[in-house]
This record gives C-alpha cells, sequence and structure tokens, in this order.
C-alpha cells in the first residue's frame, strides 16, 4: 500500500493506526517512509507492506522497502492532484489498485501566484483516475474532516477500512485509533463517518453530473420604479446575458445608485450595437462583465462601504472560528498613498494638491501603513464617514480619470468591432486585466491603456496601419499576465509594433 | 527540544534479553550501540539520520544509567574527531551523519584515525543520503571507505540484520584494528520492523571507571609512523579483517537450483532482489530462491576466494551494485581476471549507470539480463515489455493531461517562518536596486532560491556561503551577498567564512538567519539556543545576566573582529530593508554582518501552545491572533501571494459572480506572524488583510467596552442598503 499526505496531515499518524490494526489481527506490517527535510511542504510518501504471521511461522517474510510500478494493491492519497501523481508514477494499474483519493484541492505554489487563475481542472483527474484504478473511491475527505472536527487521516483510515481490500474488521480500527489515546472521539465519528460514505454507491459509481441544462434565468421583482426599468432595459439583451446583467446592476446600484447603473446599460448599449452575435455574444458578455467591475473600481470610500458592512462582522467571526460572545480585535491593514487620497478628492483640489510639491509633501506627511481597529467606535465612525463620501464620487478626480479610461477602452472595441469582430471580442476580454490596488492597479492600468493605444494609433491613420488581430491581442494579455514586472508585456509589444 | 519526540520510544531501549523490540531502524540501531557495550556516542544532525541524533538526545536518562557519553557534536569533524578515544583504549565509540555531506566534513579526522587504527571498536553510522527524498548531491560514500580503508557495511534491510551487524562490526573493528562505516539508506532509517532484544552492555570504562592515561607513540599521525601504518593496513589490518569477514559469515550465500547463473548483491538491495524474483515466479516471499545469491553485508573490503567460489562454476553472474562510479564491479573483474575464471560478469551494462535502484529498475534488469541471456528450463512470467509497460501505463494523451494537471510541489518555508519577511525585504530591496547576486547557504534558508523568491544562485556547502562569495565579491556590481544560518555559522561559517573575510578585508554583506535552533534538520539545540520563556517571536535572549553559558553570535563575530553588526527583528520588513540598503551602500570598509532574528515558527508553536492553552485554562485573560483576507475586496491579483509563499495564504473561488479570478485567502493554519499586514505596508498591497485577535478570559472592563462597541456601531450600522432603491 502507498499512502501520499501533505505535510502535516498526519501521514505518520495514519500509518501507525494501520500498523496497529495489523497487530491486532496477527499481521505483521512493515512500513517505510521518504520523510527527509526536504519535504517540508511537499508530499510524504508512506508504503506499507503486509503479511499474515500464522504464514511465518519458521521462516521471516523478505519484504520490500520500494513501491513497485504494477504492485500496488492499494493507493491512498490526501488530495486529488497527489492522486493524479501516483497515477503518473505508475503506483496505480488497472488490474490491481485501489486507488482512494480526497477529491479536494490544496493548491500548489505555481496555482497560487498565478496573476489570474492558474488552479487545475480537478475533474479531469477525477475522470482520468477512474479510467486507470482497478477501483476509485472518492470524495471530499477535509470537508468531512472539518465537519467532525478532525484530521483527515481518521477519514482516510475510514475510507482504506470501508474499502475491504486489507482483511480486517472495522471494530480493529476502531480500537486502534482509542488506543492511540488522542483527540479519540472526534477521530472516531469522522472516521465512522468516511466508514459510511465509502460505503454508499455514489462514492464508487461516481455521480457523474448529467450536462445540466442551465435553467433560464428570471429577474426577481424590483421594489421601486427605477429598479422595474433596469431589469426591463437589461432583459432587451440575449437571456444567456440575463444573470450576469442582473449581478451587474446589483453591485452598481450598490456601489453608487440607480442612475449609475442606467449609466452602464446606456454603454453597453452602444457595444451590443455593433455585436454580430458570433461565439455567443462574446464582446457583449465580455464588456458587459469588465464594464460593470470596471465602473465599481475600488476607492476609498468603496473600500469603507465594504469594510463597515454588517454581514462582515459575521464572516469574519465564523472565518476565525470565534466562539459565540467570544470578544474579537479586528485591525485593518491600509497603506493609503496621496494618490488615493486625491482620487476622493474634487478634481479642483485633487489637482491642486498632485501639482503642488508642498501640498503633496504635507499630503504625504499623513500618509504610511496604518494599523486601523474597526471594532472600535471611533475608527468605525471614521469609515462610515468615509463610505458616505461616495455621494461626492462623481465630481472626484478618480472618477474622471476612470471614466476617460473606460471611454478610451469602449472606444477601441467600437473602432475594433466595425473591422474584426474576433480581434474585438479579445479587446474586450483585456478588461480582465484591470483589478488590484496601488502598484499593481497603476500597471495592469497602464497596459491595458498601452493595448488601447495600439488600436487608437491605426484609427489615427485611417487604418492605413493594420490592425491588432485576435491572435496578437491574445498574446499581449497573456504577457500581462506572464508577471509582476511589466517585461513580458513590454516585450510583446516591442515584437507587435 | 527537537521536532520530534521520541521521549516515549526510548523507553525501547531499556528491552533485555529475549524482549519483542518493535520500532523504526534508526533506533534499532540505537539499541544495537547499547547493546555492544559503546562507551561514547555523538554525531551531527541531518536526514536520515537526523532521528538518530534526536534518539540519543532523548535517551539521555539511559545513557547517562549506563555511563555512556553523548555529545551533540558542533560538525560532522568533531564527531569524527570524537573516535580518537578508540585509538589508545579499548573504548567502543559510535559517531553518526549524513553521508556523504557529513563523511566530508569529517574527512580529516576519518583518514588519520584510519591511519592511526583503533583498539575499541570505532563505528561511523552513515546516512545515505542517495536516491528519491535526498537533499543533496548524488555521491557514495563508498568511495572514501576505499581510500582511507575503513571497512563498510551494507547490510540487509531486515532489524535483526542490521542489529546483527552493529554488533559484528564493532568486533570486526577490533579484530582488524580500523573504523568501520555502517550505512544506513534512506528507506533502511525509517523502516519499522521487530527483532529479539538482548541485554544492554554498561562500557568497562566510562567516567565511573576510568582509564589509565597511555601514550603509543607509534600511533601518533607523524613521519616515519604513517609509513609503517600504511604498510600495517596493507600487511596486518586488511587480512584480519578479511579473516573475520570469513570466519563469522558476514556475507551471506542463498543457494538456488539454477546454477548456471547467479546474482551478486550489497545487503541494502537484497529484499529489493528477492522482491523481483519473486515477481517473476523465481523465488516465494521467504526469500527461498531458484537463482543463486551472494549477498554482500560488507561492501568493502571484497573477499576474492568467496567471489571467485560463488561465480567459479557459474557461466554469468549479474551484479547488483547501486550508485556510480561501480567499484564493486571494477573490483570484481580484477579478482576474476587475475583468478583466471571466465564467468561472465554482468552490472552496469544491463542496470542503469546512474541513479536509485528502485523495485521497478531491478525487476527490468533482472528480467532483461535473464531474457537476454536465457537459462534452460528458467521461465520467466513476465516479459521485460511487460515490466517497462507497469511505468509507462499512460496514454499520450492522458501523460500530458497529467503533467499539465498535477501541480509541483516544490519544498518551501513553513507557515509563519521568520525567513519570509526577511526574503520579502530582500525582493523588495532588489527591486530598487537592480539584480542581485547571492550566495546561499545550506539550510531552510535554501529554500528562497525556489519559486516564489527565487534568490540565490550557488550553494557551495554547510556554512560555506560568505566563503563562497570571496572571489565573486570583485566581479559583481553590487556588495557581494551572502546569507547563512546559524546552523550553517557555527558549523563552519565563523571560521570558514567571517575570520577569513575579516582577514582579507572582505567588503560584502553577510545575512545570519538566526532562529535559535538548527531547523532544518529538525529544530536541534544549537550554541546559540536560548531557551525563550515569553511568548514573542525572538530569538534574543531577554535573561543574558543571568546566563553562564550563552554563546551569542554577534559576539562570536565581533571577537572575529567585525565592526559593523546589526540584529534586525525579520518581522520588522521596513527596518530589514532600511538595514540592507544602509548595508548594501554604505562607504565603511569591512564585511557587514546582519543578524535577521525571529524564532524558528515551527518550534516557536511547539513551545508557545501548551503556554497559550495553560494561560487559557488558568482564567488568565489570553490572546491569539491570526490573519484574515476580506474576498470582498480582494480582486484576486494573489500579488500578497508572490510576495510571501506562505503556505497558510491559499486562494479560493471568488465569491464575486462578476469576477473569475480566485481571491485570495488565509487558511485555519494561519500562526498570526503578522507578515501579510507588513508586507501590505511596506509594498503597498491592498486594503484587504484584517488581523483578528481573539479574546479569551475577558476581564470586566473588556466586557464593558464590547458591549458598548457593539451596540454604537451597530446604531452606526443602521443605514439602509442602496441595493434597496432596486
Amino acid at each position: 500500500m502507498v499512502a501520499a499526505a501533505l505535510g502535516g496531515e498526519g501521514g505518520g499518524v495514519f500509518t501507525n493506526w494501520v500498523i496497529d490494526v495489523a497487530q491486532a489481527n496477527n499481521w505483521l506490517c512493515q512500513t517505510t517512509s521518504l520523510a527527509g527535510v526536504a519535504q517540508r511542504t511537499g508530499a510524504t510518501i508512506y508504503y506499507l507492506e503486509l503479511f499474515p504471521r500464522a504464514e511465518a511461522v519458521s521462516e521471516q517474510p523478505v519484504l520490500s522497502l520500494f513501491p513497485a510500478q504494477g504492485d500496488i494493491d492499494i493507493t491512498i492519497t490526501s488530495e486529488i492532484a497527489e492522486a493524479g501523481r501516483m497515477i503518473e508514477r505508475g503506483f496505480v494499474s488497472k488490474d490491481k489498485t485501489t486507488l482512494i483519493s480526497s477529491s479536494h484541492r490544496v493548491y500548489g505554489i505555481s496555482e497560487k501566484s498565478d496573476l489570474g487563475d492558474g488552479s487545475i481542472d480537478a475533474s479531469e483527474l477525477i475522470a482520468l483516475a477512474k479510467r486507470y484504478a482497478k477501483r476509485f473511491v472518492h470524495y471530499d475527505m477535509a470537508q468531512l474532516a472539518n465537519a467532525h472536527q478532525s484530521v483527515i487521516s481518521s477519514v482516510m483510515l475510514g475510507a482504506l477500512a470501508a474499502s475491504d481490500v486489507l482483511p480486517f474488521d472495522k471494530a480493529s480500527y476502531e480500537v486502534a485509533i482509542r488506543e492511540s489515546e488522542k483527540s479519540v472521539t472526534s477521530n472516531l465519528s469522522a472516521f465512522n463517518a468516511s466508514y459510511e460514505r465509502a460505503r454508499a454507491p455514489a462514492a464508487i459509481v461516481e455521480s457523474f453530473d448529467p450536462v445540466q441544462r442551465e435553467a433560464e434565468f428570471v429577474f426577481p421583482d424590483a421594489r421601486t420604479e427605477g429598479g422595474k426599468a433596469l431589469f426591463k432595459h437589461a432583459q432587451m439583451y440575449e437571456p444567456s446575458l440575463h444573470e450576469l446583467l442582473y449581478h451587474a446592476i446589483v453591485k452598481l446600484v450598490d456601489y453608487q445608485d440607480l442612475a449609475y447603473a442606467r449609466q452602464y446599460l446606456d454603454q453597453l448599449d452602444s457595444i451590443s450595437k455593433l455585436d454580430n452575435g458570433n461565439s455567443n455574444v462574446a464582446i457583449t458578455r465580455h464588456v458587459a462583465r469588465y464594464l460593470a467591475l470596471w465602473m465599481c473600481y475600488e476607492d476609498i470610500p468603496r473600500v469603507a462601504q465594504l469594510k463597515t458592512r454588517v454581514a462582515r462582522g459575521d464572516s469574519i467571526r465564523e472565518e476565525v472560528r470565534a466562539e459565540d460572545q467570544q470578544i474579537i480585535y479586528v485591525a485593518e491593514f491600509f497603506r493609503p498613498r496621496v494618490e488615493e487620497v486625491c482620487a476622493m478628492l474634487p478634481v479642483g483640489l485633487a489637482s491642486a494638491i498632485l501639482n503642488s510639491r508642498i501640498m503633496f509633501g504635507f499630503v504625504n506627511f499623513f500618509m504610511g501603513g496604518r494599523k486601523l481597529r474597526t471594532d472600535t467606535v471611533s475608527m468605525f465612525a471614521l469609515l462610515t464617514l468615509l463610505a458616505k463620501m461616495r455621494r461626492f464620487r462623481r465630481g472626484s478626480l478618480g472618477y474622471l480619470q476612470e471614466q476617460t479610461r473606460i471611454g478610451h477602452w469602449l472606444e477601441a472595441v467600437r473602432v475594433l468591432a466595425s473591422h474584426d469582430q474576433e480581434a474585438a471580442i479579445e479587446l474586450a476580454a483585456c478588461g480582465r486585466l484591470i483589478k488590484g490596488y496601488g502598484d499593481t492597479r497603476h500597471r495592469t492600468t497602464l497596459q491595458m491603456s498601452k493595448i488601447v493605444q495600439r488600436i487608437q494609433n491605426v484609427a489615427d491613420t485611417n487604418g492605413n496601419r493594420s490592425w491588432p488581430s485576435a491572435a496578437e491581442l491574445v498574446r499581449l494579455r497573456e504577457a500581462a499576465f506572464a508577471g509582476d514586472d511589466n517585461v513580458a508585456f513590454e516585450e510583446a509589444l516591442a515584437v507587435q509594433s | 527540544m527537537a521536532e520530534r519526540s521520541f521521549e516515549s520510544e526510548v523507553l525501547k531501549l531499556r528491552a533485555g534479553k529475549g524482549d519483542v523490540f518493535r520500532g523504526e531502524g534508526i533506533l534499532a540501531v540505537t539499541k544495537a550501540l547499547l547493546q555492544s557495550g559503546v562507551a561514547y556516542v555523538g554525531g551531527y544532525q541531518g536526514s536520515p539520520i537526523s532521528h538518530l541524533m534526536d534518539v540519543l538526545n532523548d535517551a539521555r536518562d539511559i545513557l547517562k544509567e549506563l555511563g555512556v557519553h553523548f555529545e551533540s557534536s558542533g560538525s560532522e569533524a568533531t564527531a569524527a574527531a570524537m573516535l580518537s578515544a578508540s585509538i589508545n583504549y579499548p573504548l567502543r565509540g559510535a559517531v553518526t551523519w549524513k553521508s556523504v555531506v557529513g563523511t566530508n566534513v569529517a574527512s580529516d579526522a576519518l583518514s588519520n584515525l584510519a591511519s592511526s587504527g583503533v583498539t575499541g571498536g570505532a563505528m561511523v553510522i552513515v546516512g545515505e543520503d542517495y536516491g528519491e527524498g535526498s537533499s543533496i548531491m548524488q555521491e557514495r560514500t563508498y568511495a572514501f571507505a576505499m581510500k582511507a580503508q575503513m571497512w563498510l557495511l551494507d547490510p540487509r534491510p531486515n532489524l535483526n540484520s542490521m542489529v546483527d551487524m552493529v554488533e559484528h562490526g564493532f568486533r570486526l573493528s577490533e579484530a582488524s584494528s580500523t573504523p568501520v562505516f555502517y550505512m544506513m539508506r534512506i528507506r533502511e532509517c525509517h523502516v519499522t520492523g521487530e527483532f529479539i532484544a538482548g541485554d544492554n552492555i554498561a562500557p568497562t570504562y566510562s567516567s565511573q571507571n576510568k582509564v589509565k592515561p597511555k601514550r603509543e607513540a607509534e600511533k601518533i599521525i607523524l613521519p616515519p609512523n604513517v609509513y609503517d601504518q600504511e604498510q600495517e593496513k596493507v600487511a596486518t589490518r586488511w587480512p584480519a579483517a578479511i579473516q573475520y569477514i570469513r570466519d563469522n559469515a558476514l556475507n551471506e550465500f542463498f543457494p538456488g537450483k539454477y546454477d548456471e547463473v547467479g546474482i551478486i548483491t550489497c545487503g541494502g538491495s537484497y529484499n529489493t532482489v528477492i522482491r523481483a524474483l519473486e515477481r517473476q515466479g523465481l523465488a516465494d516471499c521467504f526469500g527461498n530462491t531458484d537463482v543463486p545469491i551472494y549477498v554482500l553485508n560488507v561492501a568493502y573490503p571484497l573477499l576474492p576466494e568467496e567471489v571467485i567460489g560463488f561465480c567459479e562454476r557459474k557461466k554469468r553472474v549479474l551484479l547488483i551494485e547501486e550508485g556510480q562510479p561501480e567499484y564493486i564491479e571494477h573490483s570484481m573483474f580484477s579478482i576474476l581476471r587475475k583468478a583466471d575464471i571466465d564467468t561472465r560478469l554482468y552490472g552496469k551494462e544491463i542496470l542503469p549507470g546512474a541513479g536509485e535502484y528502485t523495485g521497478q529498475i531491478v525487476l527490468l534488469g533482472l528480467t532483461e539480463f535473464l531474457e537476454q541471456y536465457p537459462v534452460e528450463g528458467l521461465h520467466l512470467q513476465l516479459s521485460s515489455a511487460q515490466v517497462r509497460d507497469f511505468q509507462n501505463v499512460l496514454t499520450i494523451e492522458d501523460n500530458k493531461l497529467l503533467t499539465e494537471n498535477v501541480p509541483p510541489r516544490p519544498s518551501g518555508l513553513c507557515t509563519g517562518c521568520p525567513e519570509r519577511p526577511m526574503f520579502s525585504a530582500i525582493k523588495q530591496v532588489q527591486k530598487d536596486l537592480g539584480e542581485f547576486h547571492i550566495s546561499s547557504d545550506i539550510g531552510c534558508h535554501s529554500f528562497a532560491t525556489l519559486a516564489p523568491f527565487n534568490l540565490g544562485n550557488t550553494i557551495m556547502g554547510y556554512g560555506l556561503s560568505l566563503a563562497s562569495s570571496s572571489s565573486i565579491r570583485t566581479a559583481l556590481p553590487h556588495k557581494a551577498i551572502s546569507i547563512m544560518g546559524d546552523g550553517g555559522f557555527w558549523h563552519n561559517g565563523l571560521t570558514s567564512g567571517v575570520t577569513s573575510a575579516v582577514f582579507n578585508k572582505h567588503d560584502g554583506v553577510l545575512i545570519i538567519v538566526n532562529n535559535g535552533y538548527a531547523a532544518a534538520t529538525g529544530g536541534q539545540a544549537i550554541p546559540s539556543l536560548v531557551q525563550p520563556n515569553r511568548l514573542i517571536a525572538t530569538t534574543m535572549d531577554t535573561d543574558k545576566a543571568n546566563r553562564l553559558d550563552n554563546q551569542p553570535i554577534d559576539e562570536a563575530c565581533r571577537g572575529a573582529g567585525v565592526k559593523w553588526i546589526r540584529t534586525v527583528s525579520t518581522y520588522s520588513i521596513d527596518k530589514m530593508k532600511a538595514t540592507l540598503r544602509e548595508a548594501l551602500t554604505t562607504d565603511e570598509p569591512g564585511l557587514k554582518v546582519i543578524i535577521a532574528e525571529g524564532e524558528c515558527m515551527l518550534n516557536r508553536q511547539r513551545r508557545i501552545k501548551p503556554l497559550i492553552k495553560k494561560s487559557i485554562n488558568d482564567g488568565r485573560r489570553t490572546l491569539r491572533s491570526r490573519f484574515v483576507i476580506d474576498s470582498e475586496t480582494c480582486t484576486g491579483d494573489h500579488a500578497c501571494i508572490r510576495l510571501s509563499g506562505c503556505p497558510s495564504l491559499t486562494i479560493k473561488p471568488n465569491p464575486d459572480p462578476l469576477r473569475e479570478d480566485p481571491v485570495s485567502y488565509v487558511d485555519n493554519s494561519c500562526v498570526g506572524c503578522g507578515v501579510c499586514g507588513e508586507n501590505v505596508h511596506s509594498a503597498v498591497l491592498c486594503p484587504s488583510f484584517s488581523r483578528v485577535d481573539l479574546l479569551y478570559n475577558p476581564n470586566t472592563w473588556d466586557r464593558f467596552i464590547a458591549r458598548v462597541r457593539r451596540r454604537l456601531i451597530s446604531w452606526m450600522q443602521n443605514d439602509r442598503l442602496t441595493t434597496n432603491s432596486l
């Protein structure tokens, strides 16, 4: 049996339980592991061989220390990508191996550090595991462990017991957990729940979701006339866009007001007119999504608004697992810069500050790292006040700047749409770049404006220079997502121009 | 207090004659040392024998009762020099380290020991860090055994054989006046099994019964003695060893019915060979084989008459020798040639020239050997094509799919590691000053050479980073930067690095990571360890005045002549950046030492968890911190993750239906070290990070204030949601 667990998941505890179960059943169990320091955050692999003592009376069996390809009865992993790794290494064979794995994901550093979404597709792994194992038992063991306030190793033991590959009865596993004398109650309940779950037919015969036709989205009833008018406007769009538009409207109204959502739909209208409907109205779809997000750019009033939500306190308490009535203190880490402060000020004042070295320096003096205790009355009052400043947003410098940039982007999409729909789709999709705060936001904004400038340059020559192709825009977008340093993007841009 | 405690396991070391001993290989070997009557033990930790040092540390009481002297040596050289006690006196002793690196460090003392020869049995237990799970360059200890003439034991990997071979090792060492290596492979160190124990034997000489000082001038390694010692190695010690090995049948012969072929294997690979034969239907699970096997439990020296006896009437023999160069193969060819025996010996032309001999590789090699040179009546259950298929079950598409969907999991720094903020600071300074060339070292900080930090250019050995920057420093556009751990500093860095750098007017920067322990090898004690009694994560000695035995790093540097020394907490990223920038730009000549201090978080958690638990249970007002990320304000660009790489910092699906990229998320393993917050401030990140302090056992004032806050805040929150207008 091969067992693979990530550091700190209790692979050693699991192995010791199996030794005890074997011992109680009068079986020999030899284990070995590769748990060197090089494995601090990596996967640790345990290898176990079991042999009945009754057959080893006069002679001792010679047990191997290496798991060998094609010779494994059970492979058990604490995470689905690790199951994939075991298949990759040949420790799962069709004629022999029962593969038991948790179906949850523990993301690797390459997945986590991606500028966009670098996470891999677990469903592909599950489908593949089914093809390569004799039997494949899988479910979310981490969730089960959490539900029973236990650890994943006890859930894995439950799955092992239920798989019936080892000739040991369930009671002997329970004895092993009891005799380890640590967190016995929670470990036993997780073990039992897992045992039941693994026995349930769904765990083995994977409930492969038949391709569900998405139920058509129905707009809820609006409470106000203004709301009704917005929903009616949105319903004029192609039905597959309705849900997206609904979320966008809710977000925009929450961010500013009804008029802001109207402004959004009007701008979207100017795009959808030029969309020939290719690729499932992709131009409109992308713009609908990214325009809403861009319009709800995170300025100081927005952050203050989100930080003073009623629901926020509850979700924090839940996330840190605070007990009922337990007092918690919340310190927010802010580091506003002069630029961000000016963005919320009226255009005239903001420009005056940004253009005067003395005033800039004066404001800058008050900037720097802050830890704000938002559970205190004064800080909460300050944030509430800042959140209310959103009423004046339309007159702020930040609003002026963002709306100008948005205008340029939409104009470029419109121009390109009339020449090359495919390219316009990709330009619309570039809206994904706009995110982050501080330096990140500055960089992504700059990248976007350079892409837009690229189209503007062609338009200025009345199309004498060639329009960027869809493929070129994809390359630019991917280069922008390649790293924090902007190097790849500048290179890609240089190649094209 | 090391990472793993063996406190309950070491009780097994008290087992007496006839008791069944169950446990790990390392524990069994420790027991065997006690059964052999060792007078002293020592060593330096390192995978895969770190646990051997931990076991010895935790077994201090038992060792003391028996009168066995134990030291955590300062380095492998220190440990090897300990063995000098066995030169003049009949004291048995054993030391241990990670090989081949430890053997390299110890080589001076070992060569001299091997030349002088020993009276009492002297044994070096080497953890052969080779193959999967290794953390060092791939070399064999075998070469050292040959050139210094030390015997190399490589027993079959079952507890009985391993224990027997320790006891034989001491007798062999004494019979031939030669120190021996006892080799343990990685999997052998961690193998669990059982054996029948014997009684522990107290050493004849110890602090209870002292030796009478004795001088044997001929054993000192000065000329002309060294010439005589070399002669004695060849003329006396070698034949004595051969005789002992032969008379006690340390190597084993397993006969089989197919007499025209045979297999020669080292003891360590025996189980793998049997499994391969078993899968081919040529052996049973008890090791009864159809193909004759000759097992070298003593891998060095070889016994020509045994080799000849085994090969003589065979047509073909397959030698299974892991690692390179193939010293055993060369020696056997020489033996057979000299004896004019034309048995064909096969080795590396069938099995791979390099790399670990796993189950699959041995099975494939054996199959190919028997296929290429068939034996009459011998049938294989699996063809080599079938064996190859075990390895390549995937179709090309599925292989591609797996390659794309199985993310690598490189080693990295633990959650809350004090080194993380330090490397974040270095990365931020690098962004300002241009790309750095950094001389790295051995230790947890080596992981900074991997993603997400990607800092560091060379690693030359333990404590050698400063020394390794001594030549490149003049050719670099910036002052040379070396990073060294406190473990490396005490092991070697103070002398090879600091002292030499000051002497040579080295104008570079040395960052010493002071986390209080030998953290990478499992949190063992080091000279500068202070036992902090407070909850804060610092290695600063708050109790300095009352300590007689402290060995601070800064004073050691000052003593070596360093003038510019700064101590900075790694968790203060801004201060660290400023200090680093100052060190890199100052006009002050000479070595600049920055001691980056912050207690190893693994050890700290182990230290404070019981303290916090006790504090809460005692009803004392206690705060526990951790971080959270606001998934409402997080926009999913993951700059925080790229800057830190903390394992507790991960991702989860974005709760905003409009956003596609996952948001960052702090999982429950967060220890509240504060680095995320520091990074927010120093790198101007997003406003999504919050520190949450959970208060246990609040006092009346806490409760009163909390009540007031709750009431006032909920009054302020009573504004209606904007979306009500929808």
